[in-house]
């Protein structure tokens, strides 16, 4: 796998590698380049995720002809399908490899294997939505328990649009959530439930359910479990799962077929 | 293209969280929270993950300014500091070293700090030490 890289940028097939290496001991997002070529031994996979399609997408936004190689899991291909519908990155000019791909090589560090699962505390578990929740548990409380529980969750949060920011797909030059007829920049505590609902509105069509905006959340907000629930209602009424596929035309409320005969123009005579 | 993501700790306040700066052709192009960090584990405030923008911005403070007549005016770091140095000494000189103190940063290292601490009690004579996280 390393040796497959190698080649691959001294052929230029990609002009830079983004993958992991060990940097101070952390495992870190790493560009390779053609120029530093033995930086490779250190190539690993990480079990601290990154979102390196977004590292790409800055990259090509600065030179749009940049060739990208980029160590993927499936969420970031998912994310690249998505980049790419969107116009953020020009899929011709991406390569990926499979990080999970046993015979890839590229060693996780044993003592990083995995991550412990966070076990929500007994007063989240009382009164709030335990992250690890299926959209279905979720839906099963009545009502009034339903609504105060999201609302306990998102009343914890402090507005640091680290879930935004780290959201591979999040790119919109002017975003929503900083738009001052809807919630405005500063202000807190923030207007919930309208922050969140209004990210989750947007997230259709566009979130791939990486679950890095949850790990990102200082306030342990269930993010990715109100996502999923977007997904599923994506996935019922539209039929669109969202990333699956990098011809899929971008996901238009609209619907994508025009279901109306296209009257004639001379319709009159 | 050059492209590293560089470790570093914010600097803005004293929790301390582990960041990585996104330094496309040697501009600094954002920054990321550290999922390693054993302080911050991948999660940032709103000045975390806005570090890029402070050090990138035109209003950024990058020497030294002396207030002279009531007005802020530019200087170097040599002249800034034999400035200070005077003014401490007339002040330690007529009123005692008990009359000034040092007020230190939850923004600066803790080595830093401890520098100060020295100034203060070494150098200018005085115990008054404080920290902005009390103010
Ligand atoms: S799970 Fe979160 S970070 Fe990932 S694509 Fe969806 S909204 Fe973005
Ligand atoms: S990451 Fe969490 S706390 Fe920060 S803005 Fe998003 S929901 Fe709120
Ligand atoms: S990210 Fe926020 S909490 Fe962390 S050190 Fe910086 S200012 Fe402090």
């Amino acid at each position: 796998m390393k040796a497959r890289v190698r080649r691959w940028l001294e052929e230029g097939t990609v002009d830079v590698f983004i993958g992991y290496r060990q940097v101070d001991g952390h495992p870190l997002p790493y560009c390779f380049t053609r120029e530093n070529l033995d930086a490779l031994d250190g190539l690993i996979n990480s079990p601290a995720r990154y979102a390196l399609e977004k590292i790409a997408t800055h990259l090509a936004s600065r030179q749009p002809d940049l060739k990208i190689g980029i160590l993927s899991l499936d969420t970031n291909r998912r994310a690249l399908n998505v980049l790419g519908i969107w116009n953020q990155i020009n899929p011709e000019n991406i390569t990926t490899v499979d990080a999970d791909d046993a015979a890839s090589g590229v060693a996780t560090p044993d003592d990083m294997r995995t991550f412990e699962p966070v076990v929500p505390g007994p007063y989240k578990q009382q009164v709030g939505i335990d992250n690890a929740m299926s959209p279905a548990d979720a839906e099963a409380f009545d009502q009034s328990e339903r609504f105060s529980r999201w609302m306990y969750e998102f009343e914890k949060c402090i507005k640091c649009y680290g879930c935004r920011n780290i959201c591979p797909v999040c790119f919109c030059r002017e975003c929503s959530l900083e738009h001052r007829d809807l919630i405005g920049t500063g202000p807190l505590p923030p207007d919930v439930p309208i922050f969140h609902l209004v990210r989750a509105v947007h997230m259709a069509g566009r979130c791939i359910d990486c679950g890095l905006c949850e790990e990102a959340c200082p306030a342990d907000i269930s993010l990715r479990l109100l996502y999923r629930k977007v997904n599923q209602i994506l996935d019922n009424v539209f039929e669109y799962q969202t990333g699956s596929d990098p011809g899929q035309p971008p996901f238009s409320l609209l619907g994508n077929q025009v279901t109306l005969e296209p009257k004639p123009l001379d319709a009159d005579k | 293209m050059e492209c590293e993501l560089v470790p570093s700790v914010c600097s803005y306040c004293g929790t301390g969280c582990g960041v990585l700066f996104e330094v496309i052709d040697k501009e600094l192009a954002g920054t990321l929270p550290m999922k390693t960090h054993p302080v911050n584990e991948g999660k940032l405030c709103i000045k975390g993950w806005n570090l890029h923008e402070h050090i990138n911005s035109p209003l950024r403070l990058k020497q030294p300014l002396v207030r002279s007549f009531g007005r802020f005016l530019k200087t170097g770091w040599d002249e800034a500091i034999a400035i200070a140095a005077r003014r401490f000494r007339e002040i330690i000189d007529q009123y005692g070293p008990e009359s000034v103190g040092v007020l230190v940063s939850a923004k600066i290292t803790n080595e830093e700090n401890y520098l100060a601490m020295k100034l203060a009690r070494a150098v200018l004579g005085t115990n008054s030490v404080d920290h902005c996280a009390r103010l």
